[in-house]
């Protein structure tokens, strides 16, 4: 009994590691643009695609090291290029952010259509990164899981460190907290809201490659991913970073906890009651901000 | 250095400004005053490209730059210090410092203005780990100001600095306002509340209903006597 509660508190955590890292994207992304992205969930196939690519097909070498290397910059661009092709040009409208939400909607669908269309309608697997197991006593942690719970920790302390420290994440905050003061210091706001959804790709198909190991990669399974870290945001606080890292381990533990106690099929139900609670009392989430 | 020709501007429909024409030499004080509402906020905002529908000519050293993005303008060195401040609330006194010094320019003089600034306001470089939205209405002025001062504009459109502050605040405008002026910045003012500005500012301008109605030296408006009761307050 106490084994399987650590097991379940392991598993809470792990994938509360991976939400944190992409539910950070998503709402840094609302953060900064006050649009929502609806595709959100697409980039995250994208991910796992994009690793399936390169290690099946290609066979590339270095294996999931390689993947990330040419992940990371690739990811950049394509959010990079949608943001200037796709929606930048909305912003030139009244109520562009309700145009945005309709345009990444669509986008959503083509994608999650169009990986059907290229890699057809069956699931996929991806390999895992790594092999073996660590026993703690009783306790069997796979060395898969450890690595996924340090890459995404540690994508998020970087991404801390780059807000933080330099000059573009600065001007990303600035952009955040007050649009008109960042005009007025001369930020280019086109530029830091391309680059502020490039990051979120980056983020959320990272999480993609990640978490796709201990899943499949499902050409419809964008809707799952989108509700899970469109909860997540909510429930912190949409634009709260540190709002967003509480919410997703604490939808991580309850849905480990509900999923291993009721079953898989309540945890959805879980977390949305969570959710709906939550706004009733408090509409603008665990620490968004009025 | 600053020449406005014709300027009109608009928000959405309401027609704000109606053939402004101003000019500021260098290492001047120039003073816009007149009524509330009547445009002089949106004159400066149009010269620093913060407002989307203007038309006319704004030319800055030679430099045509009317409907140039915002910080194309930052980076030719002219700067906005908005009345509302328009601070980085969650941001340190210290962090709003630096996102001044965001353009190019600036970035190579930040030392230089951040010791320039710390000399001017050292209250403010005392607390430079405070969050912004802890500061009170005078603080944030101040900070506001400094911060305009980061980033190394030549022009300094200033937009009402001493409205709302006690008197004691609104003297250290006044001295930071000569520091600047000293130091060879061109300074294009709008304020009213300080007696002593009119007799520091080498033009005086005075917009009402979005038109100039005056334009003179202080020796022309202080001989005026309907300007003396209505604006200077004299």
């Amino acid at each position: 009994m106490v084994f399987e509660i650590i097991d379940v508190i392991i598993s809470g955590l792990i994938n509360g590691s991976v939400y944190a890292l992409m539910a950070v994207g998503l709402t840094l992304v609302y953060g900064v643009t006050k649009a929502f992205n609806f595709a959100y969930g697409s980039f995250y196939n994208m991910g796992g695609y994009f690793a399936w690519m390169l290690l099946i097909p290609v066979g590339l070498i270095g294996g999931y090291f390689s993947v990330f290397f040419v992940a990371i910059p690739v990811f950049f661009v394509v959010g990079y290029l949608l943001e200037k092709i796709l929606i930048s040009p909305l912003r030139k409208h009244d109520d562009w952010e309700m145009k945005v939400m309709m345009l990444t909607l669509g986008l959503s669908l083509f994608m999650d259509f169009g990986y059907q269309a290229v890699f057809g309608p069956r699931i996929k697997s991806l390999p895992g990164m790594i092999e073996g197991t660590l026993e703690l006593g009783q306790v069997v942690l796979f060395h898969q899981d450890i690595v996924i719970f340090i890459l995404s920790v540690g994508g998020m302390i970087c991404f801390g460190w780059l807000l933080n420290n330099t000059r573009t994440g600065m001007a990303v905050q600035a952009v955040a907290q007050n649009p008109a003061g960042a005009k007025i210091v001369g930020i280019p706001k086109d530029f830091i809201f391309a680059a502020t959804f490039a990051i979120s790709t980056i983020m959320v198909g990272l999480g993609g490659i990640l978490l796709s190991q201990k899943t499949f990669i499902d050409p419809m399974g964008s809707t799952n991913i989108m509700i899970k870290a469109w909860v997540i945001t909510a429930f912190g606080g949409m634009g709260s970073i540190s709002g967003s890292l509480y919410a997703a381990f604490i939808l991580g533990m309850l849905e480990a906890f509900v999923g291993w106690h009721f079953g898989m099929i309540y945890v959805q139900i879980a977390t949305l009651t969570l959710l709906l609670v939550t706004l009733t009392i408090r509409p603008r989430g665990l620490m968004g901000r009025e | 250095m600053l020449k406005v020709n014709k300027l009109n501007a608009y928000y959405g429909e309401s027609h704000i400004l109606k053939d402004v024409s101003v000019a500021v030499d260098q290492g001047q004080v120039v003073l816009m005053m007149g009524p509330n509402g009547h445009g002089k906020s949106t004159l400066l905002k149009s010269i620093c490209g913060l407002v989307e529908k203007v038309g006319g000519e704004i030319s800055y050293s030679g430099e045509d730059i009317i409907g140039s993005a915002a910080d194309k303008i930052v980076n030719l060195g002219i700067t906005y210090i908005a009345e509302n401040r328009e601070l980085f609330p969650y941001m340190t006194v210290k962090e709003n410092l630096k996102l001044g010094a965001y353009s190019k320019n600036a970035r190579a003089n930040e030392k230089k203005n951040m010791e320039w600034v710390a000399s001017l306001f050292p209250k403010l470089i005392e607390r430079q780990k405070q969050l912004a939205c802890t500061m009170s209405g005078g603080e944030a002025k101040m900070l506001a100001i400094a911060r305009g001062l980061m980033s190394d504009a030549d022009l300094l459109c200033i937009d009402e600095p001493a409205l709302g502050l006690q008197p004691s605040y609104r003297l250290d405008v006044l001295e930071i306002i000569k520091e600047i002026s000293k130091q060879g910045k061109t300074v294009f003012l709008v304020e009213q509340n300080i007696p002593q500005l009119t007799e520091m500012a080498d033009k005086i301008y005075i917009m009402e209903e979005g038109s100039i109605s005056f334009e003179g030296s202080k020796d022309d408006a202080l001989n005026n006597e309907d300007l003396k009761e209505i604006f200077l307050g004299l």
